[in-house]
Protein backbone atom coordinates (compact mmCIF):
# COMPACT_ATOMS: atom_id res chain seq x y z
CA UNK A 1 0.00 0.00 0.00
CA UNK A 2 2.91 2.18 1.19
CA UNK A 3 4.60 1.38 -1.98
CA UNK A 4 1.62 2.11 -4.13
CA UNK A 5 1.35 5.74 -3.06
CA UNK A 6 4.82 6.05 -3.37
CA UNK A 7 4.57 5.32 -7.21
CA UNK A 8 1.07 6.99 -7.38
CA UNK A 9 3.49 10.39 -6.09
CA UNK A 10 6.54 9.45 -8.61
CA UNK A 11 3.85 9.51 -11.49
CA UNK A 12 2.08 12.56 -10.18
CA UNK A 13 4.90 14.80 -9.86
CA UNK A 14 6.50 13.58 -13.34
CA UNK A 15 3.70 13.58 -15.15
CA UNK A 16 1.95 17.03 -13.90
CA UNK A 17 4.08 19.71 -16.07
CA UNK A 18 2.72 17.96 -18.98
CA UNK A 19 -0.81 17.14 -17.94
CA UNK A 20 -0.75 21.03 -17.11
CA UNK A 21 0.52 22.45 -20.23
CA UNK A 22 -2.02 19.86 -22.23
CA UNK A 23 -4.59 21.23 -20.53
CA UNK A 24 -3.78 24.51 -21.07
CA UNK A 25 -3.49 24.47 -24.74
CA UNK A 26 -7.19 23.09 -24.86
CA UNK A 27 -8.56 25.74 -23.51
CA UNK A 28 -10.76 28.11 -24.81
CA UNK A 29 -9.59 32.09 -24.67
CA UNK A 30 -12.75 32.58 -22.58
CA UNK A 31 -11.88 29.34 -20.25
CA UNK A 32 -8.62 30.96 -20.06
CA UNK A 33 -9.51 33.55 -18.43
CA UNK A 34 -12.38 32.15 -16.37
CA UNK A 35 -11.56 28.52 -15.84
CA UNK A 36 -9.99 26.85 -13.35
CA UNK A 37 -5.95 26.21 -14.42
CA UNK A 38 -6.10 22.21 -13.49
CA UNK A 39 -8.59 21.16 -16.03
CA UNK A 40 -10.61 21.97 -19.43
CA UNK A 41 -14.18 21.53 -19.00
CA UNK A 42 -14.77 22.62 -22.60
CA UNK A 43 -11.76 21.35 -24.69
CA UNK A 44 -11.51 22.42 -27.80
CA UNK A 45 -8.82 22.20 -30.67
CA UNK A 46 -8.94 25.40 -32.24
CA UNK A 47 -4.74 26.25 -30.57
CA UNK A 48 -4.44 23.23 -32.68
CA UNK A 49 -6.35 23.89 -36.17
CA UNK A 50 -4.98 27.40 -36.02
CA UNK A 51 -1.57 26.11 -36.61
CA UNK A 52 -2.22 24.89 -39.76
CA UNK A 53 -3.90 28.14 -40.97
CA UNK A 54 -1.08 30.52 -40.25
CA UNK A 55 0.84 29.76 -43.28
CA UNK A 56 0.26 33.17 -44.43
CA UNK A 57 -0.24 36.81 -42.80
CA UNK A 58 -3.89 37.66 -41.65
CA UNK A 59 -5.49 39.79 -39.46
CA UNK A 60 -7.21 39.23 -36.39
CA UNK A 61 -9.17 42.11 -35.10
CA UNK A 62 -6.81 44.67 -35.18
CA UNK A 63 -4.08 43.31 -35.02
CA UNK A 64 -1.67 41.27 -37.83
CA UNK A 65 -0.83 38.14 -36.94
CA UNK A 66 2.30 36.47 -37.25
CA UNK A 67 3.10 33.91 -40.37
CA UNK A 68 3.30 30.58 -38.91
CA UNK A 69 4.24 28.22 -41.94
CA UNK A 70 3.93 25.35 -39.02
CA UNK A 71 4.24 22.68 -41.25
CA UNK A 72 7.52 23.87 -42.64
CA UNK A 73 8.74 23.74 -39.42
CA UNK A 74 7.73 20.61 -38.29
CA UNK A 75 9.26 19.40 -41.40
CA UNK A 76 12.88 21.46 -40.92
CA UNK A 77 12.39 19.93 -37.55
CA UNK A 78 12.31 16.22 -38.50
CA UNK A 79 15.04 17.27 -40.79
CA UNK A 80 17.56 18.88 -38.33
CA UNK A 81 16.48 15.56 -35.91
CA UNK A 82 17.43 12.99 -38.61
CA UNK A 83 20.55 14.39 -39.78
CA UNK A 84 21.63 15.12 -36.14
CA UNK A 85 21.00 11.70 -35.57
CA UNK A 86 22.79 10.14 -38.71
CA UNK A 87 25.44 11.92 -38.36
CA UNK A 88 26.26 11.50 -34.27
CA UNK A 89 25.42 8.11 -34.86
CA UNK A 90 28.03 7.23 -37.85
CA UNK A 91 30.53 9.07 -35.67
CA UNK A 92 29.98 7.98 -32.75
CA UNK A 93 30.11 4.82 -33.63
CA UNK A 94 33.25 4.69 -35.57
CA UNK A 95 35.24 6.49 -33.05
CA UNK A 96 33.55 4.37 -30.22
CA UNK A 97 34.46 1.27 -32.01
CA UNK A 98 38.33 2.19 -32.71
CA UNK A 99 38.59 3.50 -29.23
CA UNK A 100 37.13 0.96 -27.25
CA UNK A 101 38.10 -2.06 -29.36
CA UNK A 102 41.09 -0.89 -31.51
CA UNK A 103 42.58 0.76 -28.61
CA UNK A 104 45.45 2.87 -30.63
CA UNK A 105 47.88 4.60 -27.99
CA UNK A 106 46.26 7.42 -25.83
CA UNK A 107 43.06 5.98 -26.14
CA UNK A 108 41.32 6.41 -22.94
CA UNK A 109 42.80 10.68 -23.24
CA UNK A 110 41.56 10.78 -26.53
CA UNK A 111 37.59 9.84 -24.82
CA UNK A 112 38.61 12.09 -22.32
CA UNK A 113 39.32 15.06 -24.52
CA UNK A 114 36.03 14.13 -26.01
CA UNK A 115 34.76 14.63 -22.94
CA UNK A 116 36.14 17.17 -21.39
CA UNK A 117 34.48 19.33 -24.16
CA UNK A 118 31.29 19.62 -21.95
CA UNK A 119 32.93 22.13 -19.50
CA UNK A 120 32.84 25.04 -22.38
CA UNK A 121 30.40 27.56 -21.51
CA UNK A 122 28.00 27.43 -24.83
CA UNK A 123 26.66 30.94 -23.79
CA UNK A 124 28.45 33.65 -25.92
CA UNK A 125 30.47 30.47 -27.97
CA UNK A 126 28.11 31.07 -30.47
CA UNK A 127 29.39 34.22 -31.54
CA UNK A 128 33.02 32.37 -32.83
CA UNK A 129 30.99 29.68 -33.95
CA UNK A 130 28.53 31.57 -36.29
CA UNK A 131 31.73 32.58 -37.85
CA UNK A 132 32.73 29.03 -38.36
CA UNK A 133 29.34 28.44 -39.65
CA UNK A 134 29.35 31.05 -42.04
CA UNK A 135 32.83 29.85 -43.14
CA UNK A 136 31.47 26.84 -43.68
CA UNK A 137 28.88 28.43 -45.87
CA UNK A 138 26.06 26.93 -43.56
CA UNK A 139 24.71 30.45 -42.57
CA UNK A 140 20.95 29.78 -42.24
CA UNK A 141 20.94 26.47 -43.29
CA UNK A 142 20.21 23.39 -41.54
CA UNK A 143 23.64 22.08 -41.78
CA UNK A 144 24.38 24.34 -39.06
CA UNK A 145 22.33 22.75 -36.52
CA UNK A 146 22.88 19.60 -37.48
CA UNK A 147 26.37 20.01 -37.25
CA UNK A 148 26.54 22.01 -33.36
CA UNK A 149 23.70 19.13 -32.03
CA UNK A 150 25.67 16.58 -33.23
CA UNK A 151 29.16 18.14 -31.49
CA UNK A 152 26.74 18.17 -28.18
CA UNK A 153 25.30 14.69 -28.43
CA UNK A 154 28.63 13.06 -29.41
CA UNK A 155 30.96 13.25 -26.48
CA UNK A 156 28.09 11.03 -24.20
CA UNK A 157 27.22 8.48 -27.56
CA UNK A 158 31.16 8.20 -27.99
CA UNK A 159 31.48 7.02 -24.10
CA UNK A 160 28.57 4.71 -23.63
CA UNK A 161 28.93 3.11 -27.28
CA UNK A 162 33.20 2.87 -26.57
CA UNK A 163 32.38 1.91 -22.89
CA UNK A 164 30.34 -1.39 -24.49
CA UNK A 165 33.11 -2.00 -27.43
CA UNK A 166 35.66 -2.16 -24.86
CA UNK A 167 34.14 -5.30 -22.89
CA UNK A 168 32.79 -7.34 -25.70
CA UNK A 169 34.60 -10.33 -26.29
CA UNK A 170 37.02 -10.58 -28.86
CA UNK A 171 36.34 -14.09 -29.70
CA UNK A 172 32.89 -13.02 -30.93
CA UNK A 173 34.65 -10.93 -34.16
CA UNK A 174 37.73 -13.97 -34.26
CA UNK A 175 34.67 -16.40 -34.51
CA UNK A 176 33.52 -14.63 -37.67
CA UNK A 177 36.88 -13.67 -39.17
CA UNK A 178 37.53 -17.73 -39.21
CA UNK A 179 34.15 -18.28 -41.16
CA UNK A 180 35.96 -15.79 -43.72
CA UNK A 181 33.97 -12.23 -43.60
CA UNK A 182 36.08 -9.79 -43.62
CA UNK A 183 37.15 -7.29 -40.82
CA UNK A 184 34.29 -4.90 -41.70
CA UNK A 185 31.45 -7.46 -42.33
CA UNK A 186 32.09 -8.85 -39.34
CA UNK A 187 32.03 -5.27 -37.23
CA UNK A 188 28.53 -4.52 -39.89
CA UNK A 189 26.58 -8.00 -39.45
CA UNK A 190 27.85 -9.27 -36.09
CA UNK A 191 29.11 -6.09 -33.95
CA UNK A 192 26.32 -3.44 -35.02
CA UNK A 193 23.57 -5.62 -34.50
CA UNK A 194 24.57 -6.80 -31.01
CA UNK A 195 24.88 -3.22 -30.08
CA UNK A 196 21.68 -2.28 -31.22
CA UNK A 197 20.50 -1.25 -27.93
CA UNK A 198 23.58 0.61 -26.70
CA UNK A 199 22.74 2.35 -30.29
CA UNK A 200 19.24 3.02 -29.01
CA UNK A 201 20.34 4.77 -25.89
CA UNK A 202 22.53 6.77 -27.88
CA UNK A 203 19.93 8.07 -30.10
CA UNK A 204 17.81 8.72 -27.55
CA UNK A 205 20.35 10.87 -26.02
CA UNK A 206 20.85 12.80 -29.20
CA UNK A 207 16.79 12.90 -29.46
CA UNK A 208 16.91 14.45 -25.78
CA UNK A 209 19.81 16.56 -26.75
CA UNK A 210 18.12 18.18 -29.84
CA UNK A 211 14.87 18.54 -28.19
CA UNK A 212 16.19 20.48 -25.71
CA UNK A 213 17.56 22.95 -27.57
CA UNK A 214 15.69 26.20 -27.94
CA UNK A 215 18.64 29.02 -28.30
CA UNK A 216 20.63 27.17 -31.01
CA UNK A 217 18.06 26.73 -33.18
CA UNK A 218 16.62 30.70 -32.86
CA UNK A 219 19.71 32.29 -33.35
CA UNK A 220 21.36 29.99 -36.80
CA UNK A 221 18.00 30.45 -38.45
CA UNK A 222 16.16 33.26 -39.49
CA UNK A 223 14.84 32.34 -42.45
CA UNK A 224 10.87 32.19 -40.89
CA UNK A 225 10.36 29.30 -43.49
CA UNK A 226 13.74 27.22 -42.49
CA UNK A 227 13.46 26.92 -38.80
CA UNK A 228 12.55 24.29 -36.67
CA UNK A 229 9.63 24.10 -34.13
CA UNK A 230 11.25 25.37 -31.29
CA UNK A 231 12.93 28.11 -32.72
CA UNK A 232 9.73 29.61 -34.85
CA UNK A 233 7.44 29.41 -32.29
CA UNK A 234 9.66 31.19 -29.50
CA UNK A 235 11.16 33.93 -31.41
CA UNK A 236 7.51 35.37 -31.30
CA UNK A 237 8.11 36.08 -28.07
CA UNK A 238 5.65 37.61 -27.09
CA UNK A 239 3.19 35.38 -28.31
CA UNK A 240 4.88 32.41 -26.11
CA UNK A 241 1.72 33.91 -24.09
CA UNK A 242 -0.22 32.62 -26.44
CA UNK A 243 -2.39 29.53 -26.24
CA UNK A 244 -1.07 28.74 -30.11
CA UNK A 245 2.00 28.43 -29.10
CA UNK A 246 1.87 26.06 -26.13
CA UNK A 247 -0.38 24.17 -28.70
CA UNK A 248 2.53 23.90 -31.36
CA UNK A 249 5.38 22.66 -29.41
CA UNK A 250 2.98 20.38 -27.90
CA UNK A 251 2.06 19.06 -31.08
CA UNK A 252 5.64 18.70 -31.90
CA UNK A 253 6.54 16.95 -28.80
CA UNK A 254 4.15 14.17 -29.02
CA UNK A 255 5.84 11.86 -32.13
CA UNK A 256 9.27 12.52 -30.01
CA UNK A 257 7.51 10.82 -27.15
CA UNK A 258 6.07 8.24 -28.09
CA UNK A 259 8.96 7.51 -29.62
CA UNK A 260 10.59 7.58 -26.49
CA UNK A 261 8.40 5.48 -24.86
CA UNK A 262 8.72 3.18 -27.34
CA UNK A 263 12.52 2.85 -27.09
CA UNK A 264 12.72 3.26 -23.22
CA UNK A 265 13.03 -0.34 -22.71
CA UNK A 266 15.66 0.00 -25.04
CA UNK A 267 17.57 2.69 -23.63
CA UNK A 268 17.79 1.37 -19.95
CA UNK A 269 19.19 -1.97 -21.68
CA UNK A 270 21.93 -0.38 -23.74
CA UNK A 271 22.78 1.94 -20.59
CA UNK A 272 23.07 -0.87 -18.86
CA UNK A 273 25.10 -2.53 -21.27
CA UNK A 274 27.54 -0.40 -21.51
CA UNK A 275 27.70 -0.07 -17.88
CA UNK A 276 28.19 -4.02 -17.20
CA UNK A 277 31.92 -3.98 -15.79
CA UNK A 278 32.55 -0.17 -14.62
CA UNK A 279 31.81 2.69 -16.40
CA UNK B 1 37.92 7.90 -34.36
CA UNK B 2 38.76 10.27 -37.14
CA UNK B 3 35.56 11.49 -37.80
CA UNK B 4 34.14 12.47 -34.54
CA UNK B 5 37.13 14.12 -33.34
CA UNK B 6 37.47 16.48 -36.20
CA UNK B 7 33.63 17.09 -36.08
CA UNK B 8 33.63 17.71 -32.14
CA UNK B 9 37.46 19.56 -32.25
CA UNK B 10 37.06 21.10 -35.31
CA UNK B 11 33.97 22.38 -34.65
CA UNK B 12 34.75 23.90 -31.11
CA UNK B 13 38.56 24.56 -31.74
CA UNK B 14 38.16 28.29 -33.34
CA UNK B 15 35.14 29.28 -31.10
CA UNK B 16 37.15 27.70 -28.14
CA UNK B 17 40.39 30.08 -28.99
CA UNK B 18 38.36 33.05 -30.49
CA UNK B 19 37.06 33.11 -26.61
CA UNK B 20 40.30 33.04 -25.02
CA UNK B 21 41.97 35.06 -27.37
CA UNK B 22 39.41 37.75 -27.05
CA UNK B 23 39.22 37.12 -23.19
CA UNK B 24 42.96 38.70 -23.20
CA UNK B 25 42.21 41.72 -25.66
CA UNK B 26 39.85 44.77 -25.33
CA UNK B 27 37.98 44.03 -27.69
CA UNK B 28 34.39 46.02 -27.57
CA UNK B 29 32.17 47.04 -30.50
CA UNK B 30 32.20 50.10 -28.51
CA UNK B 31 35.95 51.39 -29.38
CA UNK B 32 37.21 51.97 -32.55
CA UNK B 33 40.35 50.46 -34.43
CA UNK B 34 41.74 46.69 -33.93
CA UNK B 35 41.49 45.23 -30.67
CA UNK B 36 44.78 45.28 -28.92
CA UNK B 37 46.29 42.69 -26.45
CA UNK B 38 45.73 43.56 -22.62
CA UNK B 39 46.96 40.51 -20.86
CA UNK B 40 45.02 39.21 -17.77
CA UNK B 41 43.07 42.92 -17.13
CA UNK B 42 39.85 41.45 -18.00
CA UNK B 43 40.35 38.96 -15.84
CA UNK B 44 41.54 41.07 -12.75
CA UNK B 45 39.02 43.42 -13.29
CA UNK B 46 36.57 40.60 -12.65
CA UNK B 47 37.96 40.25 -9.15
CA UNK B 48 37.68 43.80 -8.18
CA UNK B 49 34.08 43.61 -9.24
CA UNK B 50 31.45 42.66 -6.75
CA UNK B 51 28.92 42.04 -9.30
CA UNK B 52 31.28 39.46 -10.59
CA UNK B 53 31.41 37.86 -7.11
CA UNK B 54 27.70 38.23 -6.72
CA UNK B 55 26.87 36.34 -9.72
CA UNK B 56 29.51 33.52 -9.11
CA UNK B 57 27.74 32.89 -5.61
CA UNK B 58 24.53 32.64 -7.53
CA UNK B 59 26.06 30.07 -9.86
CA UNK B 60 27.62 27.73 -7.56
CA UNK B 61 24.48 28.37 -5.34
CA UNK B 62 22.35 27.11 -8.30
CA UNK B 63 25.01 24.01 -9.06
CA UNK B 64 25.18 23.01 -5.79
CA UNK B 65 21.28 23.12 -5.52
CA UNK B 66 20.09 21.43 -8.66
CA UNK B 67 22.54 19.09 -8.54
CA UNK B 68 21.97 17.67 -5.25
CA UNK B 69 18.10 17.66 -5.32
CA UNK B 70 18.65 15.67 -8.88
CA UNK B 71 21.12 12.85 -7.25
CA UNK B 72 18.67 12.41 -4.36
CA UNK B 73 15.47 12.63 -6.18
CA UNK B 74 16.81 10.49 -9.26
CA UNK B 75 18.33 8.22 -6.68
CA UNK B 76 15.46 7.68 -4.58
CA UNK B 77 13.36 7.10 -7.95
CA UNK B 78 15.68 5.13 -9.48
CA UNK B 79 15.61 1.96 -6.21
CA UNK B 80 11.87 2.70 -5.93
CA UNK B 81 12.00 1.33 -9.70
CA UNK B 82 14.91 -1.15 -9.20
CA UNK B 83 12.19 -3.74 -7.42
CA UNK B 84 9.49 -5.57 -9.30
CA UNK B 85 5.87 -4.94 -8.50
CA UNK B 86 2.34 -4.31 -10.61
CA UNK B 87 2.83 -1.33 -12.77
CA UNK B 88 6.60 -0.89 -13.04
CA UNK B 89 6.71 -0.15 -16.53
CA UNK B 90 3.86 2.73 -16.05
CA UNK B 91 5.83 4.36 -13.22
CA UNK B 92 8.98 3.92 -15.28
CA UNK B 93 7.38 5.54 -18.08
CA UNK B 94 6.30 8.38 -16.10
CA UNK B 95 9.88 8.67 -14.55
CA UNK B 96 11.14 8.51 -18.20
CA UNK B 97 8.88 10.92 -19.79
CA UNK B 98 10.10 14.40 -18.33
CA UNK B 99 13.44 14.45 -19.84
CA UNK B 100 11.85 12.37 -23.18
CA UNK B 101 8.96 15.19 -23.50
CA UNK B 102 11.28 17.61 -25.49
CA UNK B 103 12.81 20.55 -23.48
CA UNK B 104 11.36 23.48 -25.51
CA UNK B 105 7.75 22.57 -24.33
CA UNK B 106 7.92 21.97 -20.49
CA UNK B 107 10.24 25.08 -19.93
CA UNK B 108 7.01 26.25 -21.12
CA UNK B 109 4.65 24.33 -18.86
CA UNK B 110 6.92 24.92 -15.86
CA UNK B 111 6.74 28.87 -16.89
CA UNK B 112 3.25 28.97 -17.64
CA UNK B 113 2.83 27.21 -13.91
CA UNK B 114 5.02 29.68 -11.90
CA UNK B 115 5.01 33.09 -13.65
CA UNK B 116 1.63 32.38 -15.37
CA UNK B 117 0.82 35.08 -18.62
CA UNK B 118 -1.38 38.11 -16.99
CA UNK B 119 -4.38 36.71 -18.53
CA UNK B 120 -4.81 33.74 -17.00
CA UNK B 121 -7.59 32.68 -13.92
CA UNK B 122 -5.06 31.33 -11.71
CA UNK B 123 -2.22 34.36 -12.50
CA UNK B 124 -3.23 36.73 -9.28
CA UNK B 125 -2.54 34.02 -7.05
CA UNK B 126 0.53 32.80 -8.40
CA UNK B 127 1.44 36.25 -8.31
CA UNK B 128 0.85 36.46 -5.16
CA UNK B 129 3.13 33.45 -4.23
CA UNK B 130 5.98 35.21 -6.30
CA UNK B 131 5.88 38.59 -4.34
CA UNK B 132 5.71 36.39 -0.55
CA UNK B 133 8.33 34.70 -1.61
CA UNK B 134 10.56 37.72 -3.28
CA UNK B 135 9.50 39.29 -0.28
CA UNK B 136 11.13 36.42 2.35
CA UNK B 137 13.89 35.51 0.11
CA UNK B 138 14.95 38.70 -1.67
CA UNK B 139 14.03 40.05 -4.89
CA UNK B 140 14.93 37.40 -7.83
CA UNK B 141 14.65 34.61 -5.31
CA UNK B 142 11.19 33.00 -7.48
CA UNK B 143 12.86 33.05 -11.03
CA UNK B 144 15.75 31.39 -9.00
CA UNK B 145 13.45 28.72 -7.84
CA UNK B 146 11.73 28.22 -11.45
CA UNK B 147 14.56 27.92 -13.28
CA UNK B 148 15.76 25.07 -10.39
CA UNK B 149 12.78 23.23 -10.45
CA UNK B 150 12.75 23.04 -14.02
CA UNK B 151 16.10 22.25 -14.31
CA UNK B 152 15.80 19.72 -11.46
CA UNK B 153 12.11 18.07 -12.69
CA UNK B 154 14.11 17.30 -15.89
CA UNK B 155 17.47 16.34 -14.61
CA UNK B 156 16.06 14.33 -11.99
CA UNK B 157 14.24 11.75 -14.76
CA UNK B 158 17.55 11.41 -16.75
CA UNK B 159 19.36 11.01 -13.53
CA UNK B 160 16.84 8.06 -12.50
CA UNK B 161 16.63 6.53 -15.73
CA UNK B 162 20.37 6.54 -15.87
CA UNK B 163 21.20 5.08 -12.43
CA UNK B 164 18.20 2.54 -12.68
CA UNK B 165 20.27 1.14 -15.91
CA UNK B 166 23.62 1.59 -13.71
CA UNK B 167 21.55 -0.80 -11.03
CA UNK B 168 20.75 -3.29 -13.47
CA UNK B 169 24.43 -3.61 -14.37
CA UNK B 170 25.32 -4.75 -10.75
CA UNK B 171 24.89 -8.13 -9.89
CA UNK B 172 21.88 -9.36 -8.38
CA UNK B 173 23.94 -11.75 -5.83
CA UNK B 174 25.69 -8.37 -4.19
CA UNK B 175 22.48 -7.44 -3.11
CA UNK B 176 21.05 -11.52 -1.78
CA UNK B 177 24.41 -11.05 0.36
CA UNK B 178 23.99 -7.79 1.29
CA UNK B 179 20.70 -8.76 2.46
CA UNK B 180 22.16 -11.67 5.04
CA UNK B 181 25.01 -9.33 5.93
CA UNK B 182 23.24 -5.98 7.02
CA UNK B 183 20.22 -4.83 9.36
CA UNK B 184 17.80 -3.07 7.31
CA UNK B 185 17.08 -1.50 3.54
CA UNK B 186 18.27 2.04 4.79
CA UNK B 187 21.71 0.48 6.12
CA UNK B 188 21.82 -1.75 2.97
CA UNK B 189 21.28 1.47 0.74
CA UNK B 190 24.35 3.30 2.55
CA UNK B 191 26.92 0.60 2.54
CA UNK B 192 25.54 -1.56 -0.75
CA UNK B 193 24.00 0.27 -3.35
CA UNK B 194 25.82 3.52 -2.69
CA UNK B 195 29.20 2.95 -3.58
CA UNK B 196 28.38 0.94 -5.87
CA UNK B 197 27.06 3.48 -8.03
CA UNK B 198 29.14 5.77 -7.36
CA UNK B 199 30.90 6.18 -10.45
CA UNK B 200 27.33 6.70 -12.22
CA UNK B 201 26.67 8.94 -9.68
CA UNK B 202 30.01 10.71 -10.73
CA UNK B 203 29.08 10.84 -14.56
CA UNK B 204 25.61 11.96 -13.44
CA UNK B 205 26.65 15.15 -11.44
CA UNK B 206 28.90 16.03 -14.34
CA UNK B 207 26.07 15.33 -17.14
CA UNK B 208 24.18 17.64 -14.46
CA UNK B 209 26.51 20.51 -14.44
CA UNK B 210 26.74 20.72 -18.02
CA UNK B 211 22.94 21.20 -18.48
CA UNK B 212 22.29 22.95 -15.56
CA UNK B 213 23.69 25.53 -18.15
CA UNK B 214 21.82 24.45 -21.30
CA UNK B 215 18.49 24.99 -19.16
CA UNK B 216 19.45 28.49 -18.05
CA UNK B 217 19.85 29.46 -21.65
CA UNK B 218 16.88 28.25 -22.75
CA UNK B 219 14.95 30.07 -20.10
CA UNK B 220 16.74 33.37 -20.72
CA UNK B 221 15.88 33.26 -24.37
CA UNK B 222 12.25 31.74 -24.03
CA UNK B 223 11.07 34.26 -21.53
CA UNK B 224 12.55 37.09 -23.45
CA UNK B 225 14.93 37.77 -21.03
CA UNK B 226 12.56 38.36 -18.50
CA UNK B 227 13.46 35.81 -16.06
CA UNK B 228 16.97 37.21 -15.23
CA UNK B 229 19.23 36.85 -11.92
CA UNK B 230 22.52 37.26 -12.49
CA UNK B 231 24.19 33.87 -12.87
CA UNK B 232 27.47 34.42 -15.18
CA UNK B 233 25.90 32.95 -17.61
CA UNK B 234 23.13 35.61 -18.58
CA UNK B 235 25.86 38.22 -17.50
CA UNK B 236 27.95 37.60 -20.05
CA UNK B 237 25.43 37.00 -22.96
CA UNK B 238 23.68 40.72 -21.58
CA UNK B 239 27.46 42.14 -21.90
CA UNK B 240 28.62 40.34 -25.29
CA UNK B 241 25.54 40.62 -27.06
CA UNK B 242 23.39 43.30 -26.22
CA UNK B 243 26.57 45.69 -25.04
CA UNK B 244 29.01 44.51 -27.78
CA UNK B 245 31.71 43.83 -24.41
CA UNK B 246 33.11 40.74 -25.87
CA UNK B 247 36.42 40.89 -23.94
CA UNK B 248 34.75 41.05 -20.83
CA UNK B 249 31.89 38.82 -21.84
CA UNK B 250 34.52 36.37 -22.69
CA UNK B 251 36.43 36.97 -19.87
CA UNK B 252 33.23 36.25 -17.18
CA UNK B 253 32.12 33.31 -19.27
CA UNK B 254 35.75 31.41 -19.19
CA UNK B 255 35.74 32.36 -15.43
CA UNK B 256 33.74 28.98 -14.84
CA UNK B 257 36.09 27.03 -16.57
CA UNK B 258 38.57 26.15 -14.11
CA UNK B 259 36.12 25.10 -11.88
CA UNK B 260 34.44 22.65 -14.05
CA UNK B 261 37.70 21.38 -14.92
CA UNK B 262 38.56 20.53 -11.76
CA UNK B 263 35.19 18.97 -11.09
CA UNK B 264 36.23 16.69 -14.69
CA UNK B 265 39.07 15.45 -13.02
CA UNK B 266 37.56 14.72 -10.27
CA UNK B 267 35.15 13.22 -11.26
CA UNK B 268 37.37 11.06 -13.75
CA UNK B 269 38.77 9.38 -11.08
CA UNK B 270 35.43 8.03 -10.23
CA UNK B 271 33.95 7.17 -13.39
CA UNK B 272 37.04 6.21 -15.84
CA UNK B 273 38.99 4.68 -13.13
CA UNK B 274 42.70 4.42 -14.66
CA UNK B 275 43.24 0.99 -12.97
CA UNK B 276 41.82 -1.47 -15.72
CA UNK B 277 43.79 -0.32 -18.34
CA UNK B 278 44.56 -3.79 -19.02
CA UNK B 279 40.40 -4.75 -20.07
Amino acid sequence: MAQGTLMALIAAYSLFPIYFITVQSLKTPQEDVFGSPLWVTDPSFENYTELFEGAKARPRGFVILPRVPFLDWLANSALVLAGSLAVTLAAAVLAAYALGRLQPPGWRWWRRALFATYVVPHTILFVPLYQVIIRLGLDDSHGALVLIYSTMALPFCVWILSAYYQHLPREIEEAALIEGASPATAFVRIVLPMSRNVLIAAALFTVGTVGNDFMLASIFLLDPTKQTVAAGLGVMDVSLEELVTVAGVNLAAIPVAAACAVFARGYVRGLTAAMVEGA
Amino acid sequence: MAPALVLVLGVLAYPVGWEVWVSLTDFSTRLDGPPSFVGLANYLALGREPEFWHALTVTVAYFVLTTGLKLAIGTAMAVALAGPFRGRALVFLAVFLPWAYPGSVTVIAWFWMLNPPLLTSYAVAMGGVKHAFDGLFGTGAWAFLSVALFNVWRGASFTAVFLLAGLNALPTELFDYARLETRNAWQRFLAVTLPLLRPYLALAVFLSFTTAFADLANVWMLTGGRIVFPVLGTQAYWLGIRNGQFAEAAARSLSLVPLLVLALVVLFRWFDPPRERAA
